[in-house]
Parts: structure tokens; C-alpha cells; sequence
């Protein structure tokens, strides 16, 4: 697959992602019914949720990424994990700040020690550690290397997210689609919603990370031309 | 070839000689947690908490802190004259390289935390005899886990141009787990609680200190690879 193809994927994605983008905020805002108990402050539940849930697949592609790239040593692999780490933030960023905003009508608190928000935060900081590794080094190779031994430790912290709302005594509410104990608990129009809410993120995730991949290769090829031509 | 038990051994000791000669990072983390203590009681009015109630906190940050500042300069030595490069072709493995400078470190560690449990007895009159044993079972698979884990990212910081300003970015977000079960652990065991209330936290403490151990041991090789 060529670099320009691979673009070309990209942007029909990033088209698609941002069209069910707006159909799925025009839902949130329009469409799907006002849940009884906490009211009209639920409706920002979808836009979180799809926004926690592209974080945490940017950062399994990250570790995938690196431990794929430890072993194969494909500079290909290399470029996926860092556009991914890089997707992975702005999608995070948006879950941690839609779930304050959420807590302090629900909670009353903007911010509380929360075991899954905290986790999330901490998530969030070991993935700029990530990308701070990668320009932090003299020698390209050497950080690639760094960046993808911190991009496998890190995914450790992936499950203990998951976890940590069963394991540590938590407000954070119980997952309501995926459950252990039976189907979803969400009533048709707001898993529809939902359901349009993380597809649409996840394909302009996709397409985030295929264009942050082209520039990549197009910058590691500019570097290679520059090297070449002394 | 010699046994893996020696290789690490041999290179536990040739980083302790090099400390007890010098005595360059023990000084300065010893330094840091007495002043750390010392500055704490300005900073905290004891008229309203008492320090027992803030003792196992106190004590977790400053080896945390006092632990960040010895760790990041755990490769300083090698970074010199070559000598990364001649620890790397000297007939060991790679993983009893890690073990080595984990084991050094530990050593290191433990002995500032003596210091620094008597810095807090002494200044906030907290008892550590009681449970002096649980407490010491806590703290020492707590500085397993964290050595582990700040030996690794000391590698891959010494090979940037950041430096130790980048160890706390990379490592404080992966020490919660053993705050939180150590220190609370700890905070038990000063109530005058039974070691039997903390064997659920000593048992997370030793899976995250294994864990550590695991990672470091199979990814080290990464970081000094050339």
C-alpha cells in the first residue's frame, strides 16, 4: 500500500468520521430521550464514553505497536504507536474534561480521587512521557526504542483502568453496555446513540492515525533525503 | 561462564564499592529526607493534624523524592569515559546487568530509608517498634517495586538530553499502585493495628514488585542496546 492510498483511506475516513460526528451530536442534542434521574447533564455520558473508549484502542494500538516494533523493528510500527499515542491524547483530553464537567452536576465536585478518573489522568501524563521520550534524543533510534519499552509498561495500567471500578471502592458508575451479568442495561435509543457515538470516533481515530502515519513517513523521508544529499 | 547469581552479585558490588568510596548519592539522599522532614514540620500546622496521622505519608514522599534523586543518576557513572560500552561487552547478560544496579540500589535505598524512619521518629515522636517488622516488610517490597521501575526509566533517561527531569514524568504515574497500598499499608500499622489487617496490601505490594522485576528484566536489553 502506498503512502499516497494509505492519505487517500485517510481522508475518505476523516470525511465519514466527521459526518457521523455531527449525526451523533445532533442525536445527543436532539433525539435520544432525557434519562430520568440525572436528567439533561446524562446527555454528555455518550460524548465521554466515546472519547474514554478511542483513548484506551489509541493506546492498545500504542502497545501493540511497541511490542511488535521491539521485536520486528519496523520503522512502520514505530510511526503507527506514536500517531496513535498522539490520537490517543486528544481523545483522552476529551473524556477528562467532559467527566468533571459531568461530576460536578452529578457529584456536586469538580474533581474527585476517583480510582478510574485518577487512573485515566495518570494514563494520560505516561503517554506524554511517551512522546517527550521520542524527541528527547539525540539519536532517532534510540528513542523509537525508549518510547516503545515505555509504550509496553505502560499498557499494564490499560487493565488496572478497567479493573479498578470493580477492584477499589468507587462513584464512578458501572459499565451499562458491556457487562458481565447480562445484556446491555441501555434502554434501544440511547445504545443507538452510544453505539453511533463510539463508531464515529473510532473511524476518525483511524483516520487520525493514518494521516499522522503519512506525515511521519513523509518527514522520515524528507530527513533521509537531507542525510543523502550531505 | 559464571553462575547468573555471581554476575549479578559482581555487579551489585562494584556499584556499592563505587558508593561507599564516594558516598556521593547516599549523601545527598540522606540529606533530603532529614531537611524533607525537618521542612515538613514548618509546613504543617500541628495544632490542627497530629503527626502520627500524617507520618506514613510523610514517610512514603520523602523515599519517593529522596529515591528519585539517588535513581536518576544510577547510570551517571557509565555515561562516563565510556564505561556503558565496557559493562556492555564484559561477559554478562543483560538482564543480570539490570538485576545488579536493582539490587545496588535497593541496598542503597534501604539504608537512607533507615535514616530517614528515625528523621520521623525523632522529629514527629512516631513509635515504629510495635510493628517495626510489618512496616519493614512494607517498605521493603514497596523499594522493590520502585527501584525496579526507576532503574529502567533511569536507563532510558540517561540517554536523553532531558535527563532526571524526565524520570518523575515517567515514573510517578506508575508508582500509584504502591503509594496507595504502602502507604495506607503503613498508616495501619502506626494505629497499632495487627500485621494480619495488611496482608491483603503486602500481597499487592509484592505482585506490583514482581511485575516490576519482570518488566525491567525482559526490557532492559532495549534501552542499552546500541
Amino acid at each position: 500500500m502506498t503512502l499516497s492510498s494509505v492519505r487517500r483511506s485517510a481522508l475518505v475516513l476523516g470525511i465519514v468520521g466527521v459526518v457521523l460526528t455531527l449525526v451523533f451530536h445532533w442525536m445527543v442534542f436532539f433525539w435520544v430521550s432525557t434519562e430520568a434521574i440525572l436528567g439533561i447533564s446524562q446527555r454528555i455520558f455518550y460524548i465521554h464514553v466515546a472519547g474514554m473508549w478511542s483513548g484506551l484502542l489509541a493506546f492498545i494500538v500504542v502497545a501493540l505497536c511497541s511490542a511488535m516494533y521491539l521485536w520486528l523493528r519496523d520503522d512502520r510500527l514505530d510511526e503507527v504507536g506514536r500517531a496513535a499515542a498522539e490520537g490517543g491524547i486528544v481523545f483522552f483530553a476529551i473524556g477528562l474534561t467532559s467527566g468533571p464537567l459531568w461530576a460536578r452536576l452529578a457529584w456536586g465536585t469538580w474533581w474527585t480521587w476517583e480510582p478510574r478518573l485518577t487512573l485515566s489522568l495518570l494514563a494520560f501524563f505516561i503517554y506524554i512521557g511517551y512522546l517527550l521520550v521520542r524527541n528527547a534524543t539525540d539519536n532517532p533510534e534510540k528513542g523509537k526504542m525508549y518510547a516503545a519499552v515505555i509504550g509496553l509498561v505502560a499498557a499494564v495500567n490499560i487493565p488496572l483502568i478497567h479493573v479498578s471500578v470493580y477492584w477499589l471502592r468507587s462513584l464512578h458508575p458501572e459499565p451499562v453496555v458491556v457487562r458481565a451479568d447480562g445484556p446491555p442495561a441501555l434502554p434501544p435509543d440511547m445504545l443507538i446513540t452510544l453505539m453511533t457515538a463510539l463508531l464515529a470516533w473510532t473511524i476518525l481515530l483511524a483516520s487520525l492515525i493514518l494521516l499522522r502515519y503519512t506525515a511521519g513517513r513523509l518527514e522520515s523521508g524528507t530527513d533521509n533525503l537531507a542525510l543523502e544529499g550531505g | 561462564m559464571r553462575s547468573y547469581v555471581e554476575e549479578v552479585r559482581a555487579l551489585a558490588a562494584k556499584d556499592l564499592r563505587v558508593e561507599f568510596r564516594t558516598r556521593e548519592r547516599f549523601a545527598s539522599m540522606t540529606a533530603f529526607v532529614v531537611l524533607s522532614a525537618l521542612l515538613f514540620n514548618y509546613a504543617v500546622d500541628w495544632t490542627v493534624v497530629s503527626p502520627q496521622d500524617l507520618a506514613s505519608a510523610l514517610i512514603w514522599m520523602i523515599i519517593v523524592l529522596g529515591g528519585l534523586l539517588g535513581l536518576g543518576r544510577t547510570f551517571e557513572l557509565e555515561k562516563e569515559d565510556g564505561a556503558m560500552q565496557g559493562l556492555l561487552v564484559a561477559p554478562v547478560r543483560r538482564d543480570a546487568l539490570f538485576l545488579g544496579k536493582v539490587v545496588a540500589n535497593c541496598v542503597l535505598l534501604a539504608a537512607v530509608e533507615v535514616i530517614a524512619l528515625f528523621a520521623v521518629a525523632l522529629f514527629f515522636q512516631v513509635n515504629f517498634i510495635p510493628n517495626g517488622l510489618p512496616v519493614a516488610a512494607v517498605l521493603g517490597l514497596g523499594t522493590v517495586g520502585f527501584v525496579a521501575l526507576g532503574t529502567l526509566f533511569s536507563g532510558i533517561t540517561a540517554g536523553t538530553r532531558m535527563g532526571e527531569t524526565l524520570l518523575p514524568v515517567l515514573l510517578f504515574p506508575l508508582l500509584v499502585p504502591l503509594v496507595v497500598f504502602g502507604a495506607s499499608a503503613t498508616s495501619t500499622l502506626l494505629a497499632g493495628f495487627p500485621a494480619t489487617m495488611v496482608y491483603g496490601s503486602l500481597r499487592l505490594l509484592g505482585a506490583f514488585s514482581l511485575l516490576a522485576l519482570a518488566c525491567g528484566m525482559a526490557l532492559f536489553r532495549y534501552i542499552v542496546e546500541e
